[in-house]
């Protein structure tokens, strides 16, 4: 005989009892026997007393005002967070905002073992909620704390607004009444959502997880689909954010890169002298002079860019070149013109000047081979003596690419930041808190 | 899957300038010809610049 521990305390099993409601007849099913307070018939709407055994009436009407059907209905099993909940309850409640009645749907959820917790909905939007465990630490000092503390992490204040219970159904672990007024304050933390529920008898603190409903529809086995989701929910998390601070920090990786490219790109860029020589224009000669090609050249190495710099010494002047940069060897060449032109003086404003005496052209992906130069000069009709320098420089590296690049590299983080941002400003549009407006028309 | 959509999209980036560069290709727009025949070498005018009809700018302020 071995000396044990006292054998395991099993929690209650789920009793389901069967009654019918004292005012229609109509049989009433009860779930949470013993754990639910009130419980409303189905078909004459009376709540009744849930602990008393003959089912005291605590409410009833003349009529039904208005009804609801749930969207999972009751007795409807599924698993949330690794345990089976029955759905006993259902409720609508709502607010008044400027006018506008916004009223929402509360389901109670039940298991024997865990107790109670809740699931709402509100135009597509559904939250898993369970009661706080811990009290939430607000600042007290202000009628409404701007913000609240739970569990280590930071809730900023979302809306307060006077909620009525509009319509009820099934079991409540409360003297539930249709009429009951409440005074909600919601603090959000995306995808969590801290709920203050303050009655003349008590404050009561819950805690919800925002939950697609497409994921509520698993959960149920309901069928079809759940109702679409309208707008954006005071804790709906923004499918982009948590990525942005992931993505500028990718960035700033690739960019990183970008510039150990461009570096070493510049040191090992050959930048090899081809050619240079020297042109003169002197007055008289006509403005359109004959063409020209200059002595041959050789580019060696890999295929390669080739600059093509230009420099003269204009003053309030300008000398255009047609060049045409041609390979003897296999006829291909590249054709393109280029101006050098620079311009100064003095006005009321001051100093000015613009263009400049020198330019640079890079020919792109240009064989080795021998190359000579075709250079058609134009000038002004009445030029002054104008002398200028054609070089040639093999393997140079344009730092446009790495412009292109880094802009390139930037569009994405910059998208996704002003998409979740556009997300927060929907969301705290619905506030109680509203963003100041980018724009302002005179209207406004 | 955005970070791994951004890395793939950064390395096609960074690979597309390291190739741009490698191949020296380059932003300045140019015309490209063939055949060109090699008795321009010896009588230069008889090639026409595509470019030889651009209107020159004769400003300044």
């Amino acid at each position: 005989m071995s000396v044990g521990q006292p054998p395991l305390q099993l929690p209650p099993k789920p009793a389901v009892k069967a009654l019918n409601c004292p005012k229609c007849g109509a049989s009433i099913t009860l779930r949470a026997l013993g754990q639910a307070v009130a419980v409303v018939c189905t078909s004459c709407h009376s709540i009744l007393d849930a602990k008393d055994p003959h089912l005291q009436i605590i409410q009833t009407f003349e009529r039904i005002t208005s009804t609801d059907a749930p969207l999972i209905p009751l007795g409807t099993r599924g698993k949330i967070r690794g345990t089976d909940y029955d759905v006993i309850g259902f409720q609508r409640r709502s607010i008044k905002v400027e006018g506008i009645r916004y009223a929402w749907h509360e389901y109670v959820l039940f298991n024997p073992y865990k107790g109670f917790r809740y699931l709402t909905e509100y135009q597509g939007h559904w939250n898993d909620v369970a009661i706080c465990k811990e009290q939430p630490i607000v600042d007290t000092r202000f009628r409404i704390s701007l913000e609240a503390n739970y569990l280590g992490e930071e809730y900023k204040h979302f809306q307060t607004a006077d909620a009525t219970t509009d319509f009820v159904l099934g079991e409540f672990p409360w003297e539930v009444r249709v009429g009951e007024q409440a005074t909600l304050t919601d603090y959000v933390h995306p995808p969590r959502v801290l709920s203050r529920e303050k009655t003349s008898a008590e404050i009561t603190w819950s805690i919800g997880e925002y939950l697609p409903g497409k994921d509520i529809w698993s959960t149920f086995h309901l069928a079809g689909d759940p109702p679409e989701a309208i707008g954006i929910y005071e804790n709906q998390p923004c499918p982009v954010s948590a990525n942005i601070k992931t993505l500028w920090m990718t960035f700033v990786g690739f960019a990183v890169v970008l510039c150990v490219l461009m570096i070493a790109f510049e040191v090992h860029a050959k930048r090899e002298p081809v050619f240079h020589t020297s042109y003169q224009m002197n007055p008289g000669m006509p403005a359109g002079e004959a063409s020209f090609v200059t002595e041959p050249f050789e580019l060696t190495g890999r295929t390669s860019s080739v600059e093509i710099s230009t420099s003269a010494a204009v003053q309030n002047n300008w000398i255009y070149l047609n060049y045409a940069l041609i390979n003897q060897d296999t006829g291909e060449a590249w054709d393109f013109g280029r101006e050098v032109s620079f311009y100064s003086g003095y006005d009321s404003d001051g100093s000015w000047s613009e263009g400049a005496q020198s330019d640079s052209v890079v020919v792109p992906s240009v064989p080795a081979g021998h190359y000579y130069l075709r250079i058609e000069p134009e000038v002004d009709r009445n030029h002054p003596r104008i002398v200028y320098t054609v070089e040639v420089k093999r393997d140079v590296p344009v730092l446009g690419f790495y412009a292109i690049g880094f802009l390139a590299l930037l569009i994405p983080p910059i998208v996704l930041t002003w998409r979740s941002l556009s997300f927060e400003r929907a969301r705290w549009a619905e506030s109680d808190h509203p963003p100041s407006p980018i724009l302002k028309t005179e209207s406004d | 899957m955005f970070r791994r959509l951004y890395l793939l999209y950064g390395v096609l980036v960074l690979g597309s300038v390291t190739f741009a560069e490698y191949r020296g290709w380059s932003l300045d727009s140019m015309n490209q010809l063939k055949n060109v025949p090699k008795s321009v070498r010896d009588n230069p005018g008889s090639y026409r610049s595509v470019y030889s009809s651009y209107h020159h700018y004769t400003g300044g302020k």
